[in-house]
């Protein structure tokens, strides 16, 4: 479990860095593409409960310290996708191997489209009332669009992450 | 009964951080140190990733918009051209001005020192239209300085490190500014509307007359957080709903807010 909870870690720096470096930088129809939501999301339809919600927790702490928003809305929104998923996980939903092609990445673009409006219900419940009046249906839709796409190559690394560890707890 | 303790374990987690997140969120000095500290740790993988991808994406980018870059760079030759011109012809215009609102007591925006600095980064979310530049504290950029670039107001300096700060950009959700236009006889206020979706302005009383076309500066009213004078939006179109007592108003930012990489800090700050 140590094992893969420090691998967890630093992949999910990894990609906290790779968001802040390049994916920031590149927007598609104005919007980032939030992988530090796909990251635990994907962990999460793997299976690995502690593993996606600290990956979210993580992530979105780090990610957090870099914007100007809301301190912590990133890493809340990313624990509810993740814990979300990994109920899905558990029960063989999102997996790889024996679920239909489609449904892995299907879920991801669920969350992907929930996510965007999920910040928003923080935000409102953090007392900041105006982030609704950013382009919230747009990202709902460009994060749908992208999770969809990378869902199945995030959750393959999610995968061979959580099974990084000897003994991992399922 | 694993699976129980998993899950208790998991909402034990759960609780625990949502309530060390509540702390950490309503005590803004611990923020400012976890800050710092969370740059220090993300800032390796930052740099190895770069290392990495920046060339890649550099020679990506080349590939697919050389021409628009000689374009570009033609245009923006001819535009400095320009510039060139108007600066040599206005120089005399600009000193009379000065003259003119130094005795009236009133900051001239041309008088004011400024520092130039180089955009570092962009905002990492989608909530926030902020930039980051390469001046801060070290060099003189305090919170509260307005920041130009592009030919008009860019935004406000929110956050300062040594070596660095923090830009709210006009259009950011949490940006209000108060401007005017013409005579300077009426005031308004131009709020921002997100990354994608330029600025605004609410509450226009129909006695306005304000066109298409009608650039709107701000208005350094006593207290304002600007100086005087700075060109903020131009108008884009003027519009009524049948019934309302105020216009519609949708505005473009005077500056291109999507093209900015180098910019000037005005070194003023609103209490002076």
């Amino acid at each position: 479990m140590t094992r893969a909870l420090v691998s967890a870690t630093l992949v999910t720096l990894c990609i906290v860095a790779l968001q802040l470096s390049i994916l920031s930088s590149l927007r598609f129809a104005g919007v980032v593409v939030m992988l530090v939501w796909l990251w635990p999301l994907a962990m999460g339809l793997a299976g690995f409960t502690v593993l996606a919600v600290w990956s979210a927790l993580v992530a979105g702490v780090f990610f957090d310290t870099h914007a100007v928003t809301p301190f912590g809305l990133t890493a809340a929104v990313g624990m509810l996708l993740a814990y979300g998923a990994s109920r899905l996980g558990k029960e063989g939903v999102g997996d790889l191997d024996s679920a239909a092609w489609w449904v892995a990445p299907v879920l991801a673009a669920g969350g992907g489209f929930v996510a965007p409006a999920l910040y928003v219900v923080g935000a409102f419940v953090t007392l900041h009332f105006s982030l609704w009046r950013g382009s919230t249906l747009a990202m709902m839709v460009v994060n749908a669009l992208a999770f969809l796409v990378l869902a199945r190559p995030v959750s393959r690394l999610a995968r061979v992450v959580g099974n990084f560890g000897v003994r991992v707890r399922r | 009964m694993a699976t129980d303790r998993t899950r208790r374990r998991t909402w034990a987690i759960a609780v625990a951080v949502t309530a060390l997140l509540s702390v950490l969120y309503f005590s803004g000095g611990v923020v400012s140190g976890l800050r710092s500290a969370a740059n220090l740790v993300v800032n390796p993988f930052s740099w190895t990733v770069n290392v990495v991808a920046r060339p890649i994406g550099h020679l990506f980018a080349g590939i697919v918009n050389y021409s628009d870059v000689v374009a570009q760079n033609q245009r923006l030759r001819y535009q400095l051209g320009q510039a060139e011109l108007r600066a040599n012809e206005g120089w005399a215009i600009e000193r009379q001005l000065q003259e003119i609102t130094t005795q009236l007591h009133v900051p001239f925006v041309g008088s004011l020192p400024v520092v130039a600095a180089q955009v570092t980064a962009l905002s990492p979310t989608n909530f926030a239209a902020t930039i980051d530049i390469s001046k801060g504290r070290d060099d003189g950029v305090l919170v509260g300085m307005p920041v130009v670039a592009n030919g008009g107001l860019v935004g406000r300096v929110i956050a300062t490190t040594p070596r660095g700060a923090t830009v709210r950009l006009i259009s950011d959700v949490n940006s209000a500014i108060g401007v005017t236009f013409g005579t300077g006889q009426t005031s308004l206020v131009v709020d921002g509307r997100g990354v994608n979706n330029g600025l605004g302005a609410t509450a226009v009383p129909l006695s306005t007359a304000l066109k298409p076309g009608t650039v709107l500066t701000t208005d350094g009213l006593r207290g304002g957080l600007f100086p005087p004078g700075l060109p903020v939006a131009t108008v884009a179109n003027v519009s009524l709903t049948p019934g309302a007592a105020t216009y519609n108003v949708s505005l473009h930012p005077t500056a291109d807010l999507r093209r900015i990489t180098y910019l000037d800090v005005i070194l003023w700050e609103p209490s002076t």
